[in-house]
C-alpha cells in the first residue's frame, strides 16, 4: 500500500465519493481511509498542498461518518501543513473548524489548545487575529472552569500586546490574570501579574494610573502580604522622589528576575522619560490641594 | 622666774583677753558670718592635706601602705569634689561687708579650687599615665588593625548572606511555581485515572464475554464434529492415493499394500 502512488489514491478515493449513474451512496469509510493513506504519503513526500488538500477531505470523511474527534484531528493536521505553506488564513480556518469539532466532542481543553495553537502559529504574522485567538481560548478555559490552563494564554496575549505597545490592553490583561489566578488560588501568579501591571504603567510613564493600579491591587489580601507589595512599593517611592539612580537599583533586584521575560525588559529599560517632572508634579499637587482648601 | 614661766602666763593673759581683740574678732567674726569663707576655708586645708599625703605616699617604699593612702587621697578629692557644688551656690549669694568684686572672684576661686582638688596625685594617673603612654602608640595600631579586619569581615559576612538572600528567594520563587504546577496538573491526574478504571473494567468484561465465546465455540458436540470431518479427510486423501498407486504400479503386487486392499474393497 506504501507504493501506491498517493495521486491515485486520492483519484480512487474521489470516485468512490461522487455520486453517479452507477453509484447511489458515497462510500466515505474506504474513501476516507484512501485519503489519509493519500495524506501520509504527500507528507512523507514532502507534497505539503496536496496533503493538505487530503486531510481536509479525510477530515469531511470522518465527519461524515460522525467521528467528529477523527475529523478534528485531521483538521489539525490539516491546519500544521498550511502552517508550513504560511497560509495564515488557512490556518485560522482549519483550527477553528478542530475546535468546534472538538466542542462537539464535548472536550473544550482540546478546543481551546487548537485556538491556542492558531494563535501561536500566526502571532507574528496577525497579531490581532491572534489576540482574537487566545482570548477566545481563555473563553472556553473558563467556561469549563479551568483557569490555571488560561494563565499561559493570558501572559502571551500580554506579551503580544506589550510588542504592539498598547499599554492599556496588556495592563487590561494582566488584571485578568490575576483575577483568574486569584479563582484557582494560585498567589504566586496573582501577585506577579499585579507587580507586571504596575511595571507595564510605569514603563508607558503613567505615574498616576501606576499610583491607581497600585491601589486597587494592595486592596487584596494576596498581595498585600507578598513580597511584590513590597517591591512595587519601592519601586513607585522612588518614582516620586524622582530619583533615577534608586529606581535602577530597585529595577535590578531579584523581584524582578522572577517575572516574565518580556516584563522583565520592559522593568530593566526603567526610568522612561524623566523623572524629575513626576518629583515636581507631585509637589504642585500638594500645593494645590493647599490652595483649594483656604479658597474653601 | 623662768623663761617657761614668763610664757605660760603671757599665753594665760593673752587667752584670757582675747575677746578683746578686735582684728582677731573680725577675723573670726567674718569666717563665722560667712558660709562661704568657712567653707572655702576648710576645702584649702584639707586639699593641703591631701598634697601632703601624696606627696608622702610618693616616696613610701612599702607597696601596700602606699596603695592604701592612695586610696585615702582619692576619697578625699571625691568628697571634695562633692563639696564643691555647694561651694559655688555659696559663692553666688550676697554677704554684707563683701564688694562686688570680690562677689565675682570668689567664682573664680571655686574654679581653681576645682583644678587643684583634680590635679592632686592620687597615684593611680601617675604611674600608669606613664606606662599608658608609652604602649600607646602600640596600641592603637593594633587596635586599628583589628578594627579593619573586622570591618573586613563583616563587609565578607554581608556579601555572603546576600548570595545566600538571593538564591533563597530563586528558591521559593520556584517552589511557589512548582506548587501551582502541581495544582494544575492534579485534575488532569483524576480525569486519567478516572478514564483508566473505565478502560479497564471494559476490558474485563470483554475479555469474560471473549471466554464464554470461545468455550461455547469448542463445546464437546463441536469436537466429535471435528473428529469425524477429519477422519473422512483423511479416507479421502488415502483413496487419492490408492487411485494413484493402480494407474503407477499395476505390474507390482506388493504385499504390503492392505490398504490398497481395503481402498479396492472400499472402491
Amino acid at each position: 500500500m506504501s507504493g501506491s502512488d498517493p495521486g491515485k489514491l486520492i483519484s480512487k478515493a474521489d470516485n468512490l465519493t461522487t455520486l453517479s449513474l452507477t453509484r447511489w451512496s458515497a462510500d466515505w469509510e474506504s474513501a476516507t481511509r484512501l485519503y489519509e493513506q493519500a495524506a501520509n504519503g504527500f507528507r512523507v513526500s514532502k507534497d505539503y498542498e496536496n496533503a493538505k488538500l487530503a486531510f481536509e477531505k479525510a477530515s469531511k470523511g470522518r465527519e461524515m461518518l460522525s467521528s467528529p474527534w477523527d475529523a478534528a484531528k485531521s483538521m489539525e493536521s490539516a491546519a500544521a501543513l498550511a502552517k508550513e505553506l504560511r497560509n495564515w488564513t488557512e490556518v485560522i480556518d482549519f483550527y477553528r473548524k478542530a475546535s468546534e469539532l472538538y466542542m462537539q466532542c464535548d472536550r473544550p481543553q482540546f478546543a481551546s489548545d487548537s485556538l491556542a495553537k492558531a494563535a501561536r502559529a500566526v502571532e507574528d504574522a496577525l497579531p490581532s487575529d491572534a489576540i482574537k485567538l487566545y482570548s477566545d481560548a481563555c473563553v472556553l478555559l473558563e467556561d469549563d472552569r479551568k483557569e490555571q490552563m488560561a494563565l499561559d494564554l493570558y501572559h502571551a496575549v500580554t506579551n503580544i500586546y506589550v510588542k504592539l505597545e498598547k499599554y492599556t490592553d496588556a495592563v487590561a490583561f494582566l488584571l485578568k490574570l490575576g483575577l483568574a489566578a486569584d479563582k484557582c488560588n494560585a498567589t504566586n501568579s496573582q501577585c506577579k501579574a499585579y507587580l507586571s501591571a504596575v511595571i507595564v504603567y510605569l514603563y508607558a510613564h503613567d505615574l498616576k494610573q501606576a499610583e491607581k493600579c497600585y491601589n486597587d491591587c494592595s486592596q487584596i489580601d494576596a498581595f498585600l502580604r507578598s513580597d511584590q507589595n513590597r517591591f512595587a512599593g519601592k519601586l513607585l517611592s522612588a518614582y516620586k522622589e524622582g530619583d533615577v539612580e534608586e529606581i535602577k537599583r530597585v529595577a535590578q533586584s531579584r523581584s524582578i528576575t522572577n517575572l516574565d521575560s518580556v516584563i522583565i525588559k520592559l522593568a530593566r529599560k526603567l526610568p522612561t522619560g524623566d523623572v524629575a517632572a513626576f518629583k515636581t508634579n507631585a509637589a504642585i499637587g500638594e500645593g494645590e490641594a493647599l490652595d483649594e482648601n483656604d479658597l474653601k | 622666774m623662768t623663761v617657761i614661766d614668763l610664757i605660760t602666763r603671757v599665753d594665760a593673759i593673752c587667752k584670757k583677753y582675747d575677746k578683746y581683740d578686735i582684728d582677731k574678732q573680725k577675723a573670726v567674726n567674718v569666717a563665722g558670718d560667712d558660709a562661704f569663707a568657712r567653707l572655702y576655708g576648710i576645702v584649702d586645708s584639707e586639699i593641703d592635706a591631701a598634697l601632703q599625703k601624696s606627696e608622702a605616699a610618693a616616696t613610701e617604699k612599702n607597696r601596700a601602705t602606699a596603695v592604701a593612702m592612695n586610696a585615702e587621697i582619692r576619697r578625699t578629692k571625691a568628697r571634695l569634689l562633692e563639696e564643691l557644688p555647694k561651694l559655688q551656690r555659696l559663692a553666688l549669694k550676697k554677704v554684707k561687708g563683701i564688694s562686688k568684686e570680690e562677689l565675682e572672684a570668689r567664682n573664680d576661686l571655686v574654679y581653681s579650687l576645682k583644678d587643684r582638688v583634680d590635679s592632686i596625685p592620687d597615684g593611680s594617673s601617675t604611674a600608669t599615665k606613664q606606662r599608658f603612654t608609652s604602649e600607646y602608640f602600640q596600641q592603637t595600631e593594633e587596635s586599628d588593625r583589628f578594627r579593619q579586619e573586622y570591618e573586613m569581615r563583616r563587609m565578607r559576612q554581608d556579601q555572603g548572606l546576600e548570595v545566600i538572600a538571593e538564591g533563597l528567594d530563586t528558591l521559593k520563587d520556584m517552589a511557589h511555581d512548582m506548587n501551582e504546577e502541581l495544582d494544575r496538573q492534579m485534575p488532569l491526574m483524576d480525569e486519567i485515572d478516572d478514564k483508566v478504571d473505565r478502560a479497564t473494567s471494559d476490558l474485563k468484561s470483554t475479555n469474560v464475554r471473549l471466554k464464554d465465546t470461545v468455550h461455547k465455540l469448542r463445546s464437546s458436540r463441536n469436537f466429535c464434529i471435528d473428529i469425524i470431518l477429519l477422519c473422512i479427510i483423511l479416507g479421502i486423501a488415502a483413496y487419492i492415493q490408492c487411485v494413484e498407486m493402480r494407474h503407477n504400479h499395476e505390474d507390482y503386487a506388493l504385499p504390503s499394500w492392505h490398504m490398497v486392499g481395503v481402498c479396492m474393497g472400499f472402491e
